[in-house]
């Protein structure tokens, strides 16, 4: 009531437009978050719209046409090269974000609950990798996994085996490993956070109404940290799905991913209307993940 | 006494954080069905007491006991004792029935074997209509009876209370007060209550024990602790009390005179070591300071103070008059019905009994810094 009345007091009754116009505070409100829309949209919502309508046009000899078909994604369909590595990705994606979760879970547990001394160390030597370079940590593995590497070297000297191998290289195990090591500290993270929020007192009174470790972690702890667990593997899930360095790098060729195929399109192959519709179909499976993660953990999240 | 079989014990317990000294050589017994209630202000070491007998905490000297067997390492799972924390933690991502079973869950009994035991224990307390709900979805009363219930699903030999009551509205407080001790009595079982409310110990426990600065000052019934406070400290945490800084002028077997503001006062309780020249405290209860009215003559009333009103409060029931006279400043408290009204300026003339009086000897500080901790 009293806001209203002192807009009226500001606007003299002779101004027409005094019912009309919003309150002076929200417009101000609007324009604060101006610029910042404004680059968002130009930045992401411009360029994901051109590339929408792009990935309707069509490639004439070595011209793209905006002539409006449907003909790129029917070729994700009928082309026999696509759907099996799309698939592929797919699974290598999910065999990344479980590995990580099952790695990241009992260590972000132990730094979270366990671990007193050097706690804050260990969280930080955890998150070291990410400082580093996406590139040099492609580097230092290819040095790990190489055949003149730290890995066949060692089997060497332990007489393990009696020449170099090159199993760990250049096939799909490698992308495997290093995104699942690229994809381990935001696992790490999400994870870490959720048990954080977890009230000391609940543990308390689990132990107390005569749960021991191992039944507090499981009726307790791991439901009660299932948000970060979601929100981890989508996460790990995302990066995967998406990268296309690391197979191009590691992979060697068996290891040919979606986004190897999608780059392709804007590179050697010049067909960029074929390459947005791919990058939208990969989009697509991306968004729905993110959709299912967000409301599996809506309903999960008790500790808001 | 001695056969008597006590459901919990504590021997000199004591409890070290650092240096800092939480609780120190702490003991008493607590009998069977007993409503126990360990009462001081933060930081006194009660639920630091509470934590230890619950196994959360392991003290570092001393033995607690349950049921005579010695507990003092065992951990908490093991111990046959639950707890109700302040701010219930009921698990959020159960519904109340998983909640109240998950205890029983833990004791590896079947969902069908449960049922029962479960609805039994949810209708005693009241909540048998919100057994699908989620913890969330109740209001703070509700969440209190889920987390009485859950405790006692078990049939625990004891009851751990931790401030239950601490996070709840007046009304509901005093609501909660009845509903945990009818529900004492209907499941027989012992409970220990910490609090730092003494009304609230006052009225709900057989025996209080009272605990400043990690030290046990007095265990008793609650008649016991009010009317005969053991310490200074007591005396003023627990109701109202008046206290006045003196000196003992004549002790005597039974009879302590103590010499303040130039008026001498006869007291017939003391407590410490007192010879005559050392520096006392003597309190009274505002109620039993009584107004002399002129002219009368009551000889039961042989400490007596002339003065002037410095402050009057009405209270709904009662008048609370500060009467100030030299350096004393005393309250009485004084029904409101049958008085007249005095104001601020006018004189009066009070007195009270000497056997209404206890005077200590000074615990090493003045009793105004007393009052105000307690206050």
């Amino acid at each position: 009531m009293m806001s209203k009345n002192t807009q009226a007091d500001r606007n003299p009754p002779a101004d027409k437009t005094a019912g009309q116009t919003k309150p002076r505070g929200k417009g101000k409100k609007y324009l604060v978050g101006l610029p910042i829309t404004v680059w968002l949209v130009l930045i992401i919502i411009v360029p994901i719209l051109i590339m929408f309508a792009t990935s309707f046009y069509k490639k004439v000899g070595s011209n793209i046409e905006p002539i409006f078909n449907f003909g790129n994604y029917a070729k994700f369909f009928t082309d026999s090269i696509y759907i099996p590595i799309f698939f592929k990705t797919l699974l290598l994606a999910l065999a990344v974000s479980i590995s990580s979760i099952v790695l990241g879970y009992p260590l972000a547990y132990l730094v979270s609950r366990k671990v007193k001394r050097f706690r804050n160390q260990l969280y930080m030597l955890i998150l070291v990798p990410l400082w580093v370079s996406y590139l040099v940590r492609i580097v230092a593995w290819r040095a790990i996994l190489g055949r003149g590497g730290v890995l066949n070297t060692l089997l060497l000297d332990l007489h393990l085996i009696k020449e170099p191998i090159s199993l760990f290289i250049y096939n799909p195990f490698a992308i495997f490993i290093v995104l699942t090591h690229i994809s381990l500290p935001f696992v790490f993270i999400s994870i870490f956070t959720s048990l954080e929020k977890i009230p000391k007192n609940l543990i308390n009174a689990a132990a107390d109404l005569g749960a021991n470790g191992p039944r507090t972690l499981k009726e307790i702890i791991i439901p009660l940290s299932m948000p970060g667990v979601l929100s981890g593997f989508t996460m790990a899930f995302v990066t995967a799905l998406g990268d296309y360095i690391i197979p191009q790098q590691l992979g060697g060729p068996n290891g040919l991913m979606f986004g190897n195929l999608i780059v392709s399109q804007f590179g050697y192959a010049y067909n960029w209307p074929l390459g947005a519709a791919l990058g939208f179909i990969m989009f697509g499976i991306a968004v729905l993940i993110l959709t299912l993660s967000n409301k599996a953990s809506a309903s999960e999240g008790y500790l808001e | 006494m001695e056969e008597e079989n006590f459901e919990i014990e504590l021997q000199n317990i004591r409890k070290v954080y650092g240096d800092l000294i939480a609780v120190d050589n702490s003991s008493f017994k607590i009998r069977h069905g007993e409503f126990f209630s360990l009462l001081g202000p933060s930081g006194c070491g009660k639920t630091t007491t509470l934590r230890m007998i619950s196994g959360l905490e392991e003290p570092s000297e001393g033995n607690i006991f349950l049921a005579g067997e010695d507990v003092t390492y065992k951990p908490t799972y093991q111990r046959n004792v639950s707890t109700v924390f302040q701010d219930y933690a009921l698990f959020p991502h159960m519904n109340i029935y998983e909640n109240v079973y998950f205890p029983l869950k833990m004791k590896k009994m079947s969902r069908r074997e449960a049922d029962p035991m479960i609805h039994q224990i949810l209708d005693l307390v009241n909540m048998g209509n919100f057994e699908k709900r989620l913890p969330q979805q109740l209001s703070g009363g509700q969440r209190q009876r889920i987390a009485l219930a859950r405790s006692l699903v078990n049939k625990p030999r004891a009851l751990l209370l931790d401030e239950p009551l601490g996070a709840l509205d007046f009304k509901l407080r005093i609501q909660m007060q009845k509903v945990l001790k009818d529900i004492q009595k209907d499941v027989d079982i012992t409970f220990i209550y910490v609090t730092h409310d003494q009304t609230e110990a006052i009225t709900m426990s057989d025996r209080i024990c009272v605990m400043k600065d990690g030290m046990i000052h007095q265990i008793g019934t609650p008649d016991e602790i009010y009317n005969s406070p053991a310490t200074q400290f007591v005396a003023g945490f627990i109701g109202d009390m008046d206290f006045i800084e003196g000196r003992a002028d004549q002790v005597s077997d039974g009879e302590v005179v103590v010499a303040a503001s130039g008026s001498k006062f006869v007291a017939c309780r003391a407590v410490g070591a007192i010879r005559p020249g050392d520096p006392v405290c003597f309190c009274v209860r505002p109620e039993k300071v009584h107004i002399l009215e002129d002219g009368e003559e009551d000889g039961r009333y042989i400490n007596r103070i002339n003065g002037k009103i410095l402050r009057v409060v009405f209270r709904g029931n009662d008048f609370e008059y500060t009467v100030k006279a030299g350096d004393i400043e005393i309250r009485l408290i004084v029904p409101a019905s049958g008085t007249f009204v005095r104001v601020v300026g006018d004189t009066m003339k009070i007195g009270f009994k000497s056997e209404d009086v206890i005077v200590y000897s000074y615990e090493g500080q003045g009793c105004h810094d007393e009052q105000k901790h307690a206050g």
